[in-house]
């Protein structure tokens, strides 16, 4: 395959021409936050400190809130307005772990209905991937067949290789793009193996692993282990940062807001932490924080992959980082009994 | 480090003798973190564990916000319930007595384990002193009023207050008010307590300081980081989680944020110690303690008011003085 | 800008004594701006600071507190916990930049007619003064300048 490449210099001017045709989305840091946010047109200093975004590019896709439709009250019933749905985004810099929890989550929104919000924005994005060369110490993408590197859940992916990018296409949506896309020189050999290069000494740097092996059955066998769980669960504070910032959390909650004769239904992020998540009016199922714990770590290993036969996590390593009591994912998993 | 290692073994013996004179029941402290330069809240009943116990400068979090939780001896139900020992820092002692003062926690279940603090480094501070994340870094030593941050192999010497937590600069009370065992001696206060005051607002007009804080709760994501890490959160239902009336839409909006953050803090009023750990724990920083310092500040000023600092005091809004606040009211 | 706009006002009065200043102000015939929406509580402890964020949230333009003079409460202490309350939701308030006409509070018996006309009327005035509240507009109020980061 001929592969492209572009100067670091010239990225810019390649993300200028994308820009005609989509809204392109870069790392950006709001408030010391980094996320993917609405580029500017014109600066690219986020190669410089880029490693990952803390809210994850899943907030693209399934905002943390939206408006799913307004109504109103009139004289003949309620009117129904639906928002506009112009979703042409290009996503740039995305990693080879948050490209795969796309494919995660894409099951899910397609499994039971369609979701009119969530898909048409997947459908219309691109997504640029960015070869990730300086993997945290909290990833274990590796354990879970991901290569920090690699991406085939991206339609481009790119790869640094030292004052150039190297261009792979991925996908057909990739290939259109680059079909359209002027003013990239051919890569030669030596790049591609510069390239390859790169990607395996990444790969190498993903020292933090997990034993996926037996993981289904030992949650199964743990399960009932209410010591084991309140043991695990006694530190944690029951807050929602690693679900919420989990690229592969999808759960959401519906509410409506109604002033005088008109309002609107939203959608936000919630989250299994929150003993409301389960509160019905006679009984919780889930009061006690420990079985709450259990249901993420569950939900994640065990059910999800008996549903879609894949692991929801991609080993990014946000819910280790951003958790203010450093409970560790990892931890629980290494130390399951049985 | 080595008059940390002292306190530690210290702390190591203690805690295990009360295990095993059967005086406390479980022992809450701090042990290392999986990552480096972190620790991780320690609960245990276990004596093996406790060779686990750390205090060192990282020992960030306020482990009062457990108490609320662990039902007393004499309850049946929840495994984690008996008498308590709690490795506390200044912050964290007067969290610990502004619960007792509030009837969350009885203090014969307690054992305060106290811990004169020379304040806690914040790793987002060091990261932005070397341009390195935390996972680059080689190591960080304290060494009395100096930090030794090496990276790449290389060591580079700053003041200790380059690194320290804002509110760790200007803690008026760096020993706990109340406890039982002290390690240590008693320390002072490291600075001046204006010395704390980064990021406080004054000086701009409202319409400057509104225009921010809807700028900040913009990002909020509603995690509800900043109101479980807090000791002095403890409502078994949060006002926002009511729904008749609902107050607010569950919806991260920053409207909603913004009024969630206002009404909390001024639930803190009388309760918060300063800790800071609302800002620290919040993952896209916003700069809730420039909130909650203010609080403070007010209570001090308007009824001179310290929070957590005699558990036999009345809370502060269960309490007045005839003649105060006579201005505000027409 | 807009010269029909007209403040709006919401009170929160003790059903003890304030509310009663206000009907005997009605009842004696004293004329005060109509600009106040009376909410009766049992007593000016009940008011929740989430009454007044709440009330401004909604658009009202100002929160109006009135309890019994200190010492005149009915339930002994309300009004004093009242007072330490709004105290520090009113000062917190400023300082998130919420300006401090819009949250006010006083004592008024139900023997005070007078006092409630007058500071009804003050209140209504201050607030027409600062004009209508946009704090939780979506958009930006046209006077700001950009915020010190």
């Amino acid at each position: 395959m001929n592969h492209k490449k572009i100067n670091k210099k010239d990225l810019g001017n390649l993300l200028h021409q994308w820009s005609k045709d989509y809204t392109i989305f870069v790392p950006s840091n709001e408030g010391d936050t980094a996320q993917m946010g609405l580029w500017d047109g014109s600066d690219t200093g986020f190669l410089d400190w880029y490693r990952n975004t803390a809210k994850p590019p899943k907030a693209n896709f399934l905002p943390p809130v939206e408006e799913m439709f307004r109504f109103q009250k009139g004289k003949e019933g309620h009117s129904i307005k639906l928002p506009s749905q112009e979703h042409q985004q290009l996503i740039f810099g995305i990693r080879p772990c948050d490209g795969r929890s796309l494919a995660i989550l894409d099951n899910i929104f397609t499994d039971a209905y369609q979701d009119p919000y969530y898909l048409p924005r997947r459908e219309g994005a691109v997504l640029v991937g960015l070869g990730c060369l300086k993997p945290y110490d909290t990833c274990f993408c590796t354990s879970l067949g991901i290569s920090p590197g690699e991406s085939n859940d991206v339609d481009l992916m790119l790869t640094d290789t030292g004052d150039e990018f190297l261009i792979e296409e991925i996908s057909d949506k990739g290939k259109q793009l680059m079909e359209l896309t002027a003013g990239l020189e051919d890569a030669t050999e030596d790049d591609t193996a510069r390239a390859s290069e790169a990607k395996g000494k990444a790969h190498d740097k993903v020292t933090r692993k997990i034993d996926t092996q037996h993981l289904s059955h030992k949650l199964l066998s743990t399960f009932e282990d209410e010591t084991y769980w309140e043991k695990v669960a006694a530190k944690c504070i029951a807050c929602g940062i690693c679900t919420f910032l989990c690229p592969t959390c999808h759960c959401f909650d519906i509410s409506d807001e109604m002033v005088k004769k008109e309002g609107a239904r939203f959608r936000c992020w919630d989250s299994c932490a929150f003993p409301l998540y389960t509160k019905m009016p006679m009984e919780n199922p889930r009061e006690e924080k420990w079985q709450r714990v259990r249901q993420k770590v569950c939900h994640k290993f065990e059910f999800y992959p008996m549903a879609f036969d894949v692991i929801a996590c991609t080993g990014c390593g946000r819910c280790i980082r951003l958790c203010p009591v450093n409970w560790d994912i990892c931890q629980t998993l290494g130390q399951l009994p049985g | 480090m080595n008059s940390n290692n002292k306190i530690q073994q210290k702390l190591r013996h203690e805690a295990g003798a009360l295990l095993e004179q059967n005086k406390v029941d479980l022992i809450i402290g701090f042990e290392p973190g999986s990552l480096k330069f972190t620790t991780t809240p320690l609960i245990t009943r276990d004596k093996g564990d406790l060779d686990r116990l750390v205090i060192n400068p990282f020992i960030v979090n306020n482990l009062a916000v457990f108490l609320p939780d662990i039902k007393g001896p004499d309850l049946k139900g929840p495994k984690l319930k008996g008498r308590v020992a709690i490795v506390a820092k200044g912050c964290d002692g007067r969290s610990i007595v502004s619960l007792i003062q509030d009837n969350k926690v009885r203090r014969d279940n307690l054992v305060i384990l106290g811990i004169p603090c020379p304040g806690m480094i914040e790793l987002r501070k060091v990261e932005k002193l070397t341009g390195k994340d935390r996972d680059e870094l080689d190591d960080i030593i304290r060494e009395g009023d100096k930090v030794v941050i090496t990276v790449d192999g290389k060591a580079s010497e700053f003041p200790i207050s380059d690194v320290l937590f804002d509110n760790c600069l200007g803690c008026e009370f760096p020993t706990p008010q109340d406890y039982d065992i002290l390690l240590g001696e008693p320390t002072a206060p490291f600075a001046e307590r204006s010395a704390g005051q980064a990021r406080i607002l004054k000086g701009i007009s409202p319409q400057e300081r509104w225009e921010f804080w809807r700028r900040e709760f913009r990002r909020c994501i509603r995690c509800y980081a900043c109101r479980n890490i807090c000791p002095s959160c403890f409502c078994q239902r949060c006002f926002v989680e009511e729904s008749e009336p609902q107050w607010l839409m569950p919806v991260p909006r920053w409207q909603e944020n913004l009024m969630f953050q206002a009404i909390r803090t001024i639930h803190l009023a009388g309760r918060c110690s300063d800790c800071g750990e609302c800002e620290r724990s919040c993952p896209v920083n916003i700069p809730l303690r420039s909130l909650t310092r203010e609080m403070y500040d007010l209570v001090d000023e308007l009824f001179h008011f310290k929070a957590g600092m005699a558990k036999d005091a009345p809370p502060l809004m269960t309490h007045y003085e005839q003649e105060e606040a006579k201005d505000l009211i027409r | 800008m807009n010269t029909e706009w007209e403040p709006q006002l919401v009170g929160f009065l003790c059903k003890w004594c304030s509310y009663g200043g206000a009907d005997l102000a009605g009842t004696s015939r004293k004329k005060y701006p109509p600009n106040i929406r009376i909410i009766k509580v049992p007593c000016s402890g009940r008011v929740d600071p989430l009454f007044i964020l709440k009330a401004l949230q909604l658009g009202f333009d100002g929160v109006l507190i009135s309890g019994c003079h200190p010492g005149d409460c009915h339930y002994q202490t309300g009004n004093y916990r009242a007072r330490r309350r709004v105290a520090i939701t009113k000062k917190f308030l400023e300082y998130m930049g919420i300006e401090p006409e819009r949250i006010q509070a006083s004592w008024i018996s139900a023997s005070e007619a007078g006092k409630f006309v007058e500071v009804v009327t003050e209140v209504t005035e201050g607030l027409r003064e600062i004009g209508p509240n946009r704090l939780f507009d979506e958009q930006q109020q046209q006077n700001t300048t950009e915020a010190a980061a």
